[in-house]
């Protein structure tokens, strides 16, 4: 269970990303946010695994704040995996490699400056990878592969940080229709196999009815919208994506 | 999609006319800087009438250097070879010095400011004395022969990839970065895995380059009494022995083409 209070991030320069956001995400659960670009979807999953740090506010996971203290930062985001809109592998490494870096987070600097990865490791990648159907192509170097396929081994990697939660940053942004229903598909699978929640910031109203649970929606920094995917409504649409500068705001109950 | 037109094509054209047109500002920035090259040239003391005299002069050394006497080479082969072992351990003594220093002079790797500054700072001073100079040096401390020439190389060198790799660093990609800072992983986990994958073919470009540079390099460093052929190469000026400075020079050319093939070679299969 991941509880979000009170969170505002400005960025130094005076940008306001986020504004007391108030949020509660049950384990397990398959969250779709979703706004148009700039409504501050991507600050609010990075302050989650502190990628970004919240100038107010304070995030809890399973009642532990992950916000505010300067704590093993480590150990705090390797709970937490993430999938990016333009996949973010390392393009000169292998496939199985790039899922391996997933276990960064549990091992020791020095081994693993060496390239060098306990067995156990070596087989929880090539699981993950067999679960996004990717293990027959571990040792093609990640820029040998098509969109589609570096976001599914882009998936293996978060998958391979054994983590409670998966955050994924408009995952599908740069994938065709086809191909981004797969991939989305691929991670609602392996998430609900697994017990894993997941927070994933979609900008297609489409997919967003296709594959959420549960759908928050944003505009300007503010969650405007809280519900299943069929209360979205065109009215609602309408506040999400069009909404003017100054216009109020009316909670959703 | 609306396709109203909000302006005339003409007018844009007219625009872009008006914007390539040279300006009174443009001829004046040209005049200043040929002014500038003249004063300069002055302080060169550049004189074309005498270097155009002297032109057959020049020509008469390479003249007199024909037909090269081949059996010297046997007697060159040694410091050829020994040159090749000063440019490959001088190189690797740049590795040594200017990656830690490279790395640490990297905006998007060392946070600090003052961190930062230092390390370009010494590679400033390692790059501004220049090999001949480290040379005179290391061969006062270490004495005559190949090894005050590797280092001397490898010092200088050291200054310049240093910067060369900080350059690489700097302009890798950020997005593995921040996914694999998201994976949990240290910093030092994180240039070895995001950082250094996407840097090496910049990296490797430029050992190979300095490489090349090191042979042409290790050929003056005899001169000081640091190794290699450029001693041979002194004193067969020296003694003016025309045809046997002409076999140093075709040899020094031969291994500099060997080298820029191999490294080409070596480029194409990294990428």
């Amino acid at each position: 269970m991941i509880s979000i209070r009170g969170l505002s991030k400005t960025y130094t320069g005076g940008v306001r990303a986020l504004h007391n956001i108030n949020l509660d995400v049950p384990a397990g659960e398959f969250l779709v946010i979703l706004g148009p670009s700039g409504a501050g979807k991507s600050t609010l999953l990075r302050c989650i695994n502190r990628l970004v740090d919240p100038s107010e506010g304070k995030v809890f996971h399973d009642g532990a704040e992950i916000t505010g203290h300067r704590g093993d930062l480590r150990a705090i985001r390797r709970q937490f995996g993430m999938v990016f809109q333009q996949f973010n592998l390392v393009k000169r490494l292998s496939v199985l490699t790039n899922v391996l870096t997933g276990r960064l987070g549990y091992r020791s600097v020095w081994r693993s400056l060496a390239y060098s990865f306990p067995e156990a490791d070596k087989r929880i990648a090539i699981e993950c990878l067999a679960r996004v159907n990717m293990d027959n192509k571990a040792f093609q170097r990640a820029d040998t592969l098509s969109g589609g396929e570096q976001q599914r081994v882009a998936i293996a990697r978060a998958l391979a940080q054994q983590p409670t939660v998966i955050l994924a940053d408009e995952p599908v942004a740069s994938l065709d229709p086809k191909i981004a229903r797969q991939v989305l598909g691929y991670l609602r699978e392996a998430t609900q196999e697994l017990g894993i929640t997941v927070l994933c910031n979609l900008h297609q109203v489409d997919y967003a009815r296709e594959f959420s649970e549960r759908v928050v929606g944003m505009s300007r920094g503010s969650v405007v919208f809280e519900g299943t995917a069929a209360a979205l409504t065109e009215d609602i649409l309408h506040r999400i994506y069009y909404r003017e500068p100054g216009e109020t705001v009316k909670e959703e109950a | 999609m609306s396709t109203a037109i909000t302006r005339p094509a003409d007018s844009i054209i007219e625009e872009l006319a008006a914007r390539k047109r040279w300006r009174l500002h443009h001829i004046a920035f040209a005049g200043v800087v040929i002014a500038f090259l003249a004063w300069c040239a002055d302080g060169v003391d550049l004189r074309p009438k005498e270097l155009g005299a002297a032109l057959p002069a020049i020509g008469e050394y390479f003249y007199r250097m024909a037909p090269p006497k081949w059996e010297f080479a046997e007697v060159l082969w040694k410091p050829a070879v020994e040159t090749l072992y000063i440019a490959l351990w001088g190189n690797v003594i740049a590795l040594v010095i200017g990656l830690p220093l490279g790395v640490l002079a990297a905006a998007n790797v060392t946070r600090s400011a003052v961190l930062r500054n230092c390390a370009k700072a010494v590679l400033n001073f390692l790059r501004s004395v220049s090999e001949l100079i480290w040379a005179i040096f290391f061969v006062a401390a270490v004495g005559l022969g190949p090894f005050p020439g590797a280092l001397a190389l490898g010092v200088n060198f050291g200054g310049i990839l240093g910067r060369l790799y900080a350059e690489a660093l700097e302009n890798i990609d950020n997005g593995p970065v921040e996914a694999l800072q998201a994976t949990g992983a240290s910093r030092l986990q994180v240039i070895v895995y995001a950082m250094f994958p996407q840097a090496l073919p910049q990296f490797v470009t430029y050992n190979l380059y300095w490489f090349e540079v090191g042979v042409r390099s290790a050929t003056v460093l005899g001169m000081v009494g640091a190794g290699g052929i450029g001693f041979e190469l002194v004193t067969t000026i020296r003694l003016f022995e025309w045809r046997e400075t002409g076999v140093v020079l075709l040899l020094i050319l031969a291994m500099v083409t060997l080298i820029d093939l191999a490294s080409t070679w070596i480029r194409s299969r990294i990428y």
